[in-house]
């Protein structure tokens, strides 16, 4: 078994990131953890996507349930930031989320109606976890 | 409430004031049954400990002792070591003895069915000069990559056996999984009223060591095989780690205040409850990703090192995640497929589907699997007795997979034929085919090649060539008259065109039908050219000759595809029948 050991200061440069169930994405220091992946984040900071853009919104102290992990990785500060993807301030990544979402339940909506015309119904996909 | 708990309520009880006789206190409770030195030794070499780590390392481990509310760590054993010798192999010699004397700590096997098994796993644990003298790297990413280990292990398990491991204590949750499962079990019990003291030594870094498949105050324990040492970093993984803490040593320390929230204690605690829960008798199964990721890691390495400095052996697993376990696992029952619907519906094409798959359903692989699984291990030193039990269990499994394979409806010569359609039986034959005795094999190959045509244009996503190589293996197998067998098929599967060409002609266009036939061919040549005795059977020669000339003429006159394998000695074999100008014509169109 390996033997875990310190030596003196614990490397605090490495943030994580955290992708949870419900689709959101943390980035912060990752301070403590216990055996069921519950987890404290410190100075977290959602980051939300959409399209090219994303927008980070600062949140605190984050304590996340084990079971609402999907993936949880480190982030290498040293590694270049050679990315396509551009900042933007919180109030228009927000709004972008906001129109994305509103696309989407249209064309849902639409899909929907068109199917009921035709007779039939699918039941939506929503909660795809719990199977 | 069971009569191990029992005593120490009343010892808690009847002892309030903890700091002061908290030795005494904890001797009482050894007495009433914990272990022979109980929690006072453990909790006073523990705090040796922490002094000579504060000495040695500067850093703060006794953080958790002040807080006696941690509810993080509720399991019962004690920690046996200190954590913390980066670099400092020469101490790892005067790090085994402290141990040590804690190893005896775990009492008497029966006493409460304990790991002594952990116990063991722990002396073999601090035993092992490679693990003490491991660097660890960052313990952050050590952390996680155990935790992410240990889920999707323990997902991959749970799946495939459906069965909960862990044990529940004192009224507290299971560890176990995490996800979407089902919620913990609570214990029955209640909870009993603990003093600060009592907190603080069960609780937080110097809480008793966990075994998580067996609670101090419960009886409740649930039988789980917990086999001999504890499950280790593949080497590469190792090295790894080593290296990025290594390349974080060198950057300046930017002081973080936050930075120590976990003890290197309760990380290696973690660490540790992670890795029990990661043994399992079949790594490569339950454990699949991790497994597989670093083999092609070596695989990789291998390649490298082998242009760089001859064949040098990269650094592999050496010790397997479990000692050989002597436990009797039984042919896995598997229900059988669903047979097959008759009608196939428009509400539920899924049902014919699924027919069609159902003869070779997904369950097939599994005992697939465990085949392939018994040939590995094979590989592994066997006690003799083993080795023919093993074989046995492969045996039966083989056939199994076999005789569900086979349409008891269909004739004789379609048998496999529903099955090879579909691309997932071609993986599944092909992978099986190394198992099969030679007749069977044989039956497959005469079986692949009588309805060659039908699977040539069948095959719509171009799965036939993963045959390709099982099936060659067979062919270096046949005799010649089995081979002429063979190829009597081949150039005359339409019994209702007037010639074999137009089989020949299909098989031109297909890899797979035109590398097969070449190892035909091949095969036939080398037999013809070596000195075995051929014993063929009455006509076989004139076949023979006859295939030959069908062959190169149809291969001189069309167009061939590019073959997955071009036998070396097929031209030697064309030179020996044929004239020059259509050898010229045959050598032209084949390259």
């Amino acid at each position: 078994m390996t033997i875990q050991h310190n030596t003196g200061t614990l490397p605090s440069q490495e943030k994580h990131l955290v992708l949870l169930r419900d689709g959101r994405t943390l980035i912060g220091f990752l301070r403590s953890i216990d055996q069921f992946a519950n987890l404290v984040f410190h100075q977290t900071v959602e980051r939300i996507h959409v399209g090219k853009k994303f927008g980070d919104i600062p949140r605190g102290i984050f304590i996340v349930r084990g079971e609402n992990v999907v993936l949880l990785g480190e982030i290498d500060m040293d590694k270049p930031c050679d990315t396509v993807l551009q900042q933007v301030s919180i109030e228009e990544i927000l709004e972008e989320q906001r129109l994305q979402q509103q696309a989407k339940q249209e064309t849902e909506k639409a899909k929907v109606t068109a199917l009921k015309d035709r007779g039939l119904s699918i039941p939506k996909a929503d909660n795809l976890d719990e199977y | 409430m069971t009569d191990s708990e029992q005593p120490e309520t009343e010892t808690a009880v009847s002892q309030p004031q903890w700091p002061e006789n908290g030795g005494q206190w904890s001797d009482e409770e050894g007495g009433a049954g914990m272990d022979e030195c109980g929690l006072a030794e453990m909790a006073e070499e523990d705090e040796e400990i922490d002094i000579y780590n504060n000495e040695t390392f500067g850093m703060e481990v006794g953080d958790t002792e002040g807080d006696p509310t941690n509810p993080l760590f509720k399991f019962g054993e004690k920690p046996p070591a200190p954590p913390a010798l980066p670099s400092l192999s020469p101490s790892s010699p005067s790090f085994s003895p402290r141990a040590r004397p804690q190893l005896r700590v775990q009492g008497p096997p029966g006493r409460r069915g304990r790991g002594q098994r952990g116990g063991q796993a722990m002396a073999q644990m601090f035993e092992d000069p490679a693990v003490v003298r491991t660097v660890e790297g960052r313990p952050s990413l050590q952390v996680i990559t155990t935790l992410a280990r240990s889920v999707v292990s323990k997902a991959c398990r749970e799946m495939l056996f459906s069965s909960y491991v862990g044990v529940s204590c004192n009224g507290d949750v299971l560890f176990t999984q995490v996800g979407g499962l089902p919620s913990p079990r609570p214990c029955p019990s209640t909870p009993q009223p603990l003093t600060p003291k009592m907190m603080q030594l069960r609780f937080g870094a110097n809480s008793p060591r966990p075994s998580p498949f067996y609670s101090p105050s419960s009886n409740r324990v649930q039988r789980f095989r917990f086999p001999g040492p504890v499950t280790q970093l593949h080497p590469q993984h190792r090295r790894l780690l080593s290296q990025r803490q290594q390349r974080s040593q060198r950057k300046p320390d930017s002081w973080d205040p936050y930075c120590n929230l976990m003890s290197a204690k309760e990380k290696e605690w973690i660490i540790r409850l992670q890795m029990i829960q990661l043994q399992s008798e079949n790594p490569h199964l339950d454990d699949y990703y991790y497994q597989e990721y670093y083999r092609r890691m070596e695989a990789k390495l291998a390649e490298e090192e082998l242009g760089m400095r001859g064949k040098r052996e990269p650094p592999k697993l050496t010790t397997p995640y479990v000692t050989k376990m002597d436990s009797y696992t039984p042919v896995v029952h598997i229900e059988g497929s669903l047979g097959q619907v008759a009608v196939s519906t428009c509400f539920s094409p899924r049902r014919a589907i699924n027919a069609v798959a159902a003869h070779c359903p997904h369950e097939l692989f599994m005992v697939l699997l465990e085949v392939e699984e018994g040939q590995r291990m094979k590989a592994q030193v066997l006690g003799e007795g083993e080795e023919k039990g093993l074989m046995e269990k492969t045996e039966i499994k083989v056939e199994y997979i076999y005789s569900q394979l086979q349409h008891p409806d269909l004739e004789a010569e379609e048998e496999f034929l529903p099955c090879l359609l579909v691309s997932k039986g071609k993986q599944l034959l092909a992978r099986l085919l190394p198992f099969l005795s030679h007749d069977a094999a044989l039956k497959v190959l005469s079986m692949v090649t009588s309805h060659l045509p039908v699977l040539m244009s069948r095959d719509a996503d171009e799965s036939l060539p993963v045959l390709y190589p099982s099936l060659r293996i067979v062919i270096g197998g046949m005799t010649f008259s089995q081979l002429i067998g063979v190829l009597k098929d081949f150039t005359t599967s339409l019994p209702d065109s007037s010639d074999g060409s137009v089989c020949l002609s299909l098989v031109c266009q297909s890899k797979f039908g035109l590398s097969l036939l070449y190892a035909l061919l091949s095969q036939g040549e080398r037999l013809l050219s070596s000195d075995v005795p051929l014993e063929p059977s009455i006509g076989d020669f004139e076949t023979w000759t006859d295939t030959v000339f069908l062959v190169a003429s149809q291969l001189s006159q069309s167009a061939l595809v590019e073959p997955l394998l071009l036998p070396s000695n097929l031209l030697t074999l064309f030179c020996r029948y044929l004239d020059k100008r259509t050898i010229h014509q045959l050598k032209s169109n084949m390259e």
